[in-house]
């Protein structure tokens, strides 16, 4: 006979009352552990959007000129460096490769058309339009109207085709099917571009190998705008893995979107500690209160026990011993209940596009979270069954 | 003459009851001697409860000097107070009062249960006592198994599982039909002639004829006192 088995055979005997209290804790660790959960991977979620929403990084050639702080003046510079398309492999193989999301290489120079001279963009379609997703086409070649047009990031640009902006469209008065000669060469536009209120409006793009051979500037490129997952490293360490793999070029870190991005997820972070918060003082009051009231029904065993010899560290034990026991209960089975409301209810109730994955480190936190709660719930009951007056609790006045 | 067991000088006790004062006892001295058995009785309201928990080092009185085996227990911690209570004092309250989730052996293990001897000497001491009170057979059932008689049975092995010198009991004879109140009687009588010093409070007259020494109280004050002849 022990502390111990006394207190596991009154849980045991009173299963509805250890049952109540065990709920209160499940409810408060479920509820944290369910938002943690969530939070995470909302967080995760956002952060690979934000990051996949336009470059955080562009590489461009380091110049020991003059530089006039835009990439489509740099002839302007004097004794530039090159980036070419073998630097492509270089970024893969950079000590920050596993960070790196999109790589969108481009060629920019200046071409003619009739007898204009206008700017044209050689990109890889695919990774340009997947890392600016703001881009979509007003009209397509071959669809016609009120049919759907294309996603751009699965758009296939033939090789003899071009894509326009809405400003350059009005300005040489092109439609999607038309033709355009450029450098005397003749593409057709394959589509025209969405106003996008930027620079964007007045390009012409192409193929990046069609633009490198019209330009007569084969393998080279003017900048490669670089998206990288910045959830485990800041956006400065990337840009400095990206410099040390290229010395030939200079990275400038996009560091507006990476504070966004920071913002946005410490706006959540606080949200959801907050709800934790208001949740675990509602599960807190409500096991004080059954705590309380099960000390109160158990006045007269407690007296007993103090008449037998038991002292008040003995009644303190007992007390604490249960809320121990139904604490260790409670936090398994909140961190559980939790877990699967997460992985279950959370890509519904917080739009995640990604899966939501159970997190086992969580476990030992509810344990300790579900016996911080029982503790401080249980701490006044026990002490003052502890000093409970055996006399008065065994009614013998 | 044998040594005193029990000693009380002069104790007083006042409660307060919805603002006013009672005085539960008044002056009461009294000596009970090693291996006596003393029956309390008076009527409800007398003060022979509030004599008990006294003696039960449950309740200081108001002034006065209780000694128990030459010890002022009301000078002692309270800590040390709960320790002398698991040595020296075997409790039986009214109405059994045993804890209603613990086995019959595991109630009676109970005062032994803060001691520090061995798992397996506790289950021995208590199995012991309970096959002196005649449980033995019973000892896994839960005290709502048991009848009444078992269940004082029970009550009474918990407070000599842990051979204190001293018994008090208070009614333990109330809820029993005849029949088994004689039985527990004769218990309790037994008790007492191996040496055991015995303190009842009871309202039964037939119960004193078990006893050696029978106490009257009423308001407060000893009525009352004569030896009995068994």
């Amino acid at each position: 006979m022990s502390i111990f088995r006394i207190a596991l055979n009154n849980l045991k005997r009173r299963k509805m009352k250890s049952f109540f209290i065990m709920l209160g804790l499940v409810v408060g660790v479920s509820t944290v552990i369910g938002i943690i959960t969530i939070i995470r991977a909302m967080n995760a979620d956002l952060g690979d959007r934000i990051d996949e929403f336009g470059p955080n990084s562009i590489i461009l050639p380091r110049s020991e000129g003059v530089e006039m702080g835009n990439e489509m003046s740099q002839e302007i510079n004097y004794d530039v460096q090159k980036l070419t398309m073998e630097d492509i492999p270089k970024i893969l193989a950079s000590e920050v490769s596993e960070y790196i999301n999109i790589i969108s290489p481009k060629l920019i120079g200046a071409v003619d058309v009739g007898e204009q001279k206008t700017l044209i963009v050689g990109i890889e379609p695919k990774s340009e339009f997947m890392q600016k997703p703001w881009f979509s086409l007003k009209e397509q070649s071959g669809i016609k109207n009120g049919e759907k047009i294309d996603e751009l990031a699965f758009v296939e640009l033939p090789e003899t085709s071009i894509m326009i902006g809405s400003s350059a469209a009005k300005a040489f008065d092109l439609k999607s099917g038309e033709t355009i000669v450029i450098n005397e060469q003749t593409f057709s536009v394959f589509g025209v571009l969405n106003e996008t209120g930027g620079e964007e409006d007045g390009l012409i793009y192409a193929n990046l190998a069609v633009v490198q051979s019209l330009l007569n500037r084969s393998s080279e490129l003017s900048m490669i705008e670089v998206s990288a997952y910045c959830n485990a490293c800041p956006i400065e360490e990337i840009a400095m893995g990206l410099e040390k793999a290229l010395p030939n070029s200079r990275v400038i870190p996009l560091k507006r979107a990476a504070l966004f991005r920071e913002e946005t997820i410490d706006r959540f972070s606080t949200f959801g500690l907050a709800l934790s918060g208001i949740v675990l003082l509602i599960a807190v009051l409500v096991l004080f209160k059954t705590m309380l009231s099960s000390i109160n029904e158990r006045t007269r065993e407690i007296g007993i026990f103090r008449a037998i010899g038991f002292r008040k560290m003995h009644i303190v034990s007992i007390i604490f011993i249960e809320a121990g026991l139904i604490s260790l209960i409670g936090g398994i089975a909140g961190f559980l209940l939790g877990s699967i409301m997460a992985v279950y209810a959370g890509p519904y109730l917080a739009q995640i596009q990604g899966e939501i994955t159970i997190q086992v480190g969580l476990l030992l936190p509810s344990i300790l979270l579900s016996a911080i709660l029982a503790i401080i719930a249980s701490a006044y009951p026990a002490l003052k069954a502890a000093r409970l007056n055996p006399a008065e609790a065994l009614r013998f006045i | 003459m044998s040594e005193i067991m029990i000693s009380l000088k002069d104790i007083n006790k006042t409660y307060k009851s919805m603002g006013d004062e009672v005085q539960a006892l008044k002056s009461v001295s009294l000596d009970i001697y090693k291996g006596e058995s003393v029956s309390v009785m008076g009527h409800s309201g007398s003060g022979k409860s509030t004599l008990l928990s006294i003696l039960g080092a449950l309740n200081p009185p108001s002034s006065g000097l209780v000694e128990i085996d030459g010890i002022d227990i009301y000078k002692l911690s309270q800590e040390r107070l709960a320790d002398f209570r698991r040595e020296y004092l075997g409790f039986v309250f009214q109405q059994f009062q045993l804890i209603p989730y613990l086995t019959a052996h595991e109630n009676v293990m109970l005062p032994l249960t803060t001691t520090k001897r061995s798992n397996r000497e506790k289950r021995e001491m208590a199995a012991q006592v309970l096959e002196r009170v005649g449980l033995k057979n019973k000892m896994n059932r839960l005290p709502n198994q048991l009848s009444g008689g078992e269940q004082e049975r029970v009550a009474i092995a918990r407070a000599i599982v842990n051979a204190p010198p001293l018994i008090l009991a208070d009614e333990p004879t109330g809820s029993l039909d005849t029949k088994t109140g004689d039985e527990i009687m004769e218990l309790f009588q037994q008790l007492n002639k191996e040496g055991l010093t015995v303190l009842m409070v009871t309202h039964n007259p037939d119960n004193t004829k078990y006893l050696g020494r029978t106490i009257v109280m009423k308001d407060g004050r000893l009525s009352d006192e004569r030896l009995n002849l068994n």
